[in-house]
């Protein structure tokens, strides 16, 4: 009985609390027409961009459901392609994104998929983005407002499955030092870690904080100060 | 953070802070940033409103790029111009500025999403003809989004504001119910009442479909706006007269979940069921999209 109740307990506490700022709904300032389909895609194309750290050459986009069905109309062509290039959602060279990115020899691909999302979400997209050097993989869901989960993620042989809510910041680094001293970091200046994954592939570690709340500048300062031959990649 | 409607109105009435105060705190202990930081952010926001609902009744209007929607707010500002609308000015100026955010929003112009930016017109229809009505200072302005957001909070958490998951009863539906409590609290009700006027409100619109005309966020996004700000307007009258809500504002966001969960994939924003899978519908989509879609 006293397991079931636990259970209970525990399921009711790991509800997704996804919108924790006001203006996670009133806002963001942002170009039309769609939050989930404009601004929402804008971001996941954002993630992609940091998770890439550089240009590519070359971008796979497959949608998935409303996604694969609507994303003519709503601009998230030209959005997801914003986000790739690093613009923001408010950004006027936001409807040009497509011919911005063909100017700087990014070519980009988008392909509706038929079947349901891998992820289990209406609005799903999975960006692959390459050049002759490395390749990364982003799957993100739009949950409305323009605000996304981050589902599914490939970098430098590592395969991750994070939470899905935002911040998550990612260590790539062979220094197993930085583990501790970017938690000391974030601790002392107030900010929960709510889980903390660590993966291994040969001598380089990888490790991924679900963060509740993001850092304030300064503090991204120090984190990314930190370095050391690092890689250090805040979502 | 709070996790219920309920949960903010008690801290509101034991404490006597207002709800916007109270959102003010929440985010200033989530996000460490300064009181001056946020209110300008939502400044910012409100500044963002104000310039889209000003510039679709510049000249003939806005045009999206299809051609099907754009220059309407500018129709309902010369018809209230001759003083007779049925519905009444204040209505009618929410009309215009509901419609005239949505038609900025379909032609890719700058808005701000509230809670999206299908949704963009309700919050900017109900706020600025109450701002000309009760004389609301710029201060009271950004309150009413701060309160606006703190319900919002809760329905996105607890149940969902993207068409694509729950239809148009999360978008233009939560919309209406976030402006109708933030309203009566700029008219000077109390906490009690904006929970009422938020399941009013909210109530009124359940099992609204998402069924975007060619996937597009025009027709009849853009309308019904409109009618969320009226609807909003209506829910914040009644409460503020003292009428109830039987069902408590929380049960209200969800049963609207519980919809939401239940419609069809056809009438959750894929462009498929409702009047997008009208004839008419169809014809539109063909001669945008051609075959391909």
């Amino acid at each position: 009985m006293s397991s079931v109740a636990e259970l209970k307990v525990e399921k009711k506490e790991k509800k997704v609390m996804n919108f924790k700022s006001c203006f996670n709904v009133i806002g963001p300032v942002m170009i039309g027409p769609s939050s989930s389909h404009t601004a929402g895609a804008i971001e996941i194309g954002k993630l992609a961009n940091k998770l890439f750290q550089g240009k590519p050459t070359h971008a796979l986009v497959k949608y998935y459901e409303s996604f694969a069905e609507t994303h003519k109309g709503h601009g998230t062509d030209f959005a997801i392609a914003s986000g790739i290039l690093g613009f923001e959602t408010d950004d006027a060279r936001v409807p040009a994104a497509l011919d911005i990115a063909k100017e700087e020899n990014i070519d980009i691909q988008f392909v509706e998929m038929s079947g349901d999302s891998p992820v289990h979400h209406a609005n799903t997209a999975c960006i692959t983005l390459s050049n002759d050097e490395r390749e990364i993989h982003v799957t993100g869901i739009s949950v409305g407002g323009g605000t996304i989960e981050v589902k599914y993620i490939e970098i430098e042989g590592f395969v991750l499955e994070p939470q899905g809510t935002l911040p998550v910041l990612l260590v790539i680094t062979k220094n197993e030092i930085l583990k501790k001293q970017i938690e000391t970091l974030l601790g002392d200046n107030g900010i929960k870690i709510n889980q903390m994954t660590e993966y291994q592939n040969g001598e380089t570690f990888l490790y991924q904080f679900d963060l509740d709340s993001p850092p304030s500048d300064k503090i991204k300062d120090d984190i990314y100060h930190v370095k050391k031959d690092s890689k250090i990649i805040l979502l | 953070m709070y996790s219920s409607i309920a949960e903010f109105i008690k801290e509101a009435n034991e404490t006597g802070k207002s709800l916007s105060d109270l959102m003010i705190e929440q985010e200033m202990d989530h996000s460490k940033r300064s009181y001056e930081d946020i209110w300008k952010q939502m400044e910012r926001n409100l500044d963002t409103m104000q310039a889209a609902v000003e510039r679709s009744v510049m000249g003939d209007g806005v045009m999206s790029s299809t051609g099907l929607t754009g220059g309407d707010a500018v129709k309902i500002k010369k018809y209230r111009e001759k003083g007779n609308t049925l519905s009444g000015d204040r209505i009618m100026h929410g009309v215009q500025d509901a419609l005239g955010t949505n038609e900025v929003n379909a032609a890719m112009g700058v808005i701000c999403a509230t809670p999206t930016a299908g949704a963009s017109g309700t919050l900017p229809g109900v706020l600025f003809p109450i701002a000309e009505q009760l004389k609301l200072s710029r201060e009271q302005m950004v309150r009413f989004l701060f309160t606006s957001s703190l319900f919002g909070m809760v329905v996105a958490n607890n149940a969902m504001i993207a068409g694509a998951m729950g239809g148009c009863q999360a978008e233009v539906g939560s919309a209406s119910a976030m402006a109708a409590a933030a309203a009566v609290e700029a008219a000077g009700g109390t906490p009690d009442q904006s929970e009422i006027a938020f399941g009013i409100a909210m109530g009124n619109l359940l099992g609204l479909v998402c069924d975007p005309v060619a996937g597009l966020v025009e027709i009849p996004c853009v309308k019904r706006n409109a009618i969320g700000a009226g609807n909003a307007l209506i829910a914040a009258d009644m409460a503020l007269a003292g009428i109830e809500n039987k069902i408590p504002a929380d049960e209200v966001v969800e049963a609207m979940r519980k919809v939401g969960r239940s419609m069809p994939r056809e009438l959750r924003e894929t462009g498929l069921g409702g009047l997008a899978g009208t004839p008419t519908g169809e014809n539109i989509k063909m001669k945008i999209f051609g075959q391909s879609l």
